[in-house]
């Protein structure tokens, strides 16, 4: 579980989160949407200890993450796979290096483990063939790398997965792809994730709950059903822009 | 400006210098507590050194060659007819081994080695590389910054040794070619000069200068801020930063050498 309480954070000046209560149970997706720049991604920076926190609290299993000594927070990050908004991959190691990162150190020294096997699934799993292995992420197009980042995220299948953006750059089937299989860690290892997106279609999909994030608070929160619902204007302008649009003309 | 103002700005100024020396600090900590893991980096810091050393040796040879050069036109010309030309050689040997091997060595591989590291380990913080590096449970100390500094430390002993032997080579083609004196009084002087303290001088300042390089280099790449130009501004850093840190150690190392030798 992961608990996210009355979170401050001030970035240059800038209150960037202003209070922000966060739940995320047990085996649910909990999707984040909100205007550009309102801080979703420094609200996930959080969860993994990239960020301190001003005020407030983070915990992953009823353990503070701000609070963690070097081991604790080693051990939590262990559960945790992260997909940077921008890929992140490390220029310097192919692809096949790249996703064998997402295994634990020394794990494929244990016999009873098949690492190539792992590599070549999760590459699967993001629709690359194996024929991309040996190359640098510079020589793959802003999708694929977005579909490498993915496949070294879910390589290790970690509990708690944090999804910032994952289909954002990606053309619809492969986005589909790519929210399919989200849907099908979940259901397969039953893991905990934390989507950041734009993408209203996928949101719904994938949703257990969708979290508004807006002038640095959660503005609303519930499941996609109650939020398509409720009255509230801003939040129906912001599930669809396309009324949105419609309504300015 | 009113004088709370200046003090306010002074005040900054002295915090962000402490805060720099802090994190300097809690770095070079880090880095000595990584350092004994050898067995998790040795491979990453021998690719390190390979680089380095192949990155550096032809301009290291040509800088080696013209300051020994320099150094025998310079003390053949002042030397006046009372003294023997054989000083030459003393005085490329004693430049050389105790002062300009080392440091111009230093200095060439902080414009080639410290502005890459620098650049690559600025690109990595700025497009998340490191924090990704940090999320998958890896330590970038030990990671990024133990392999290079191991590296680094590794490939300045033969940079040195080849900069000190062509700059006493480049010294003695310059002597008997230029200079009115024979191969004998070079070799003469050479051997005058030289003793054993002064070439472990030389080999103890190339480890001391290759961890300088590479520590600075990565201390700085890692505190990159700010996309592609800040990436270029931590580059040109970690060479000024570079640069002047050698230069203070050769300064403080120069008297603890002439307390042993
Ligand atoms: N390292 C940082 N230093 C200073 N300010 C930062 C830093 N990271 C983010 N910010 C600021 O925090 C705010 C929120 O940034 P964040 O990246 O979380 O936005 P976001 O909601 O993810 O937006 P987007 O949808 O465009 O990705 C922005 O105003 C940004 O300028
Ligand atoms: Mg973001």
């Amino acid at each position: 579980m992961i608990e996210i309480r009355s979170l401050r954070k001030n970035l240059g000046g800038n209150q960037v989160l202003d209070g922000v209560d966060l739940v995320v149970n047990e085996g649910e997706c909990v999707v984040v949407m909100g205007p550009s720049g309102t801080g979703k991604s420094v609200l996930l920076k959080h969860i993994v200890g990239l960020f301190d926190p001003d005020e407030g609290d983070v915990l992953v299993d009823g353990i503070s993450v701000p609070r963690a000594d070097g081991r604790t927070i080693r051990r939590i990050r262990s559960r945790i796979s992260y997909v940077f908004q921008n890929s992140a991959l490390f220029d310097s190691l192919t692809v096949e290096g790249n996703i064998l990162l997402g295994l634990p150190e020394g794990h494929c020294r244990r016999r009873d483990v098949n690492c190539n096997e792992l590599v070549r699934e999760a590459l699967e799993h993001v629709n690359l063939g194996p024929e991309v292995l040996p190359l640098l992420p510079a020589e793959l197009s802003g999708g694929m790398q977005k579909r490498v980042a993915l496949a070294r995220a879910v390589v290790g299948r970690q509990r708690y997965v944090l999804y910032d953006e994952p289909t954002t750059g990606l053309d619809p089937l492969n986005a589909s792809n790519i929210n399919e299989l989200i849907a099908r860690l979940k259901s397969e290892i039953g893991s905990t994730s934390v989507i950041v997106t734009h993408d209203v279609d996928s949101a719904f999909f994938l949703a257990d709950r969708i979290a508004v994030l807006s002038d640095g608070v959660i503005q609303a929160i519930g499941t996609p059903e109650e939020l398509r619902t409720t009255p509230d204007p801003r939040i129906q302008r912001f599930l669809d822009p396309a009324a949105a649009y419609a309504g300015a003309m | 400006m009113s004088v709370s103002g200046w003090l306010q700005r002074v005040g900054r100024k002295v915090l962000a210098a402490v805060q720099h020396a802090g994190h300097f600090g809690i770095l070079l900590v880090a880095t000595m507590a990584a350092l004994p893991q050898i067995r998790r980096y040795w491979p990453a810091a021998v690719g390190h050194a390979k680089r380095i050393g192949v990155d550096g040796i032809a301009l290291v040879i040509v800088v080696g060659g013209l300051s020994g050069s320099l150094l025998a036109q310079q003390t053949g010309y002042q030397l006046s007819n009372a003294l023997p030309m054989s000083l030459v050689g003393s005085g490329v040997v004693a430049g050389m081994l105790t002062e300009l091997g080392p440091v111009l060595t230093a200095i060439v591989i902080a414009g080639r080695t410290g502005a890459g590291i620098g650049a690559e380990l600025g690109t990595m913080k700025v497009t998340d590389q490191i924090d990704a590096l940090v999320t998958l449970g890896r330590d970038p100390v030990v990671e990024l910054v133990a392999p290079r500094v191991v590296g680094g430390i590794i490939a300045m002993i033969p940079l040195v040794i080849i900069a000190n032997f062509v700059g006493i080579f480049a010294g003695w083609f310059t002597a008997v070619s230029v200079l009115p004196m024979t191969t004998a009084e070079y070799v003469q002087g050479a051997r005058s000069y030289y003793h054993s303290a002064a070439l472990i001088f030389s080999l103890v300042k190339a480890p001391i200068f290759g961890f300088t390089i590479t520590f600075v280099a990565c201390y700085i790449g890692l505190r990159a801020e700010g996309g592609a130009a800040g990436v270029g501004r931590t580059a040109t850093a970690a060479v000024v930063a570079i640069i002047v840190a050698i230069m203070v150690l050769d300064v403080i190392l120069a008297p603890v050498y002439n307390a042993v030798a």
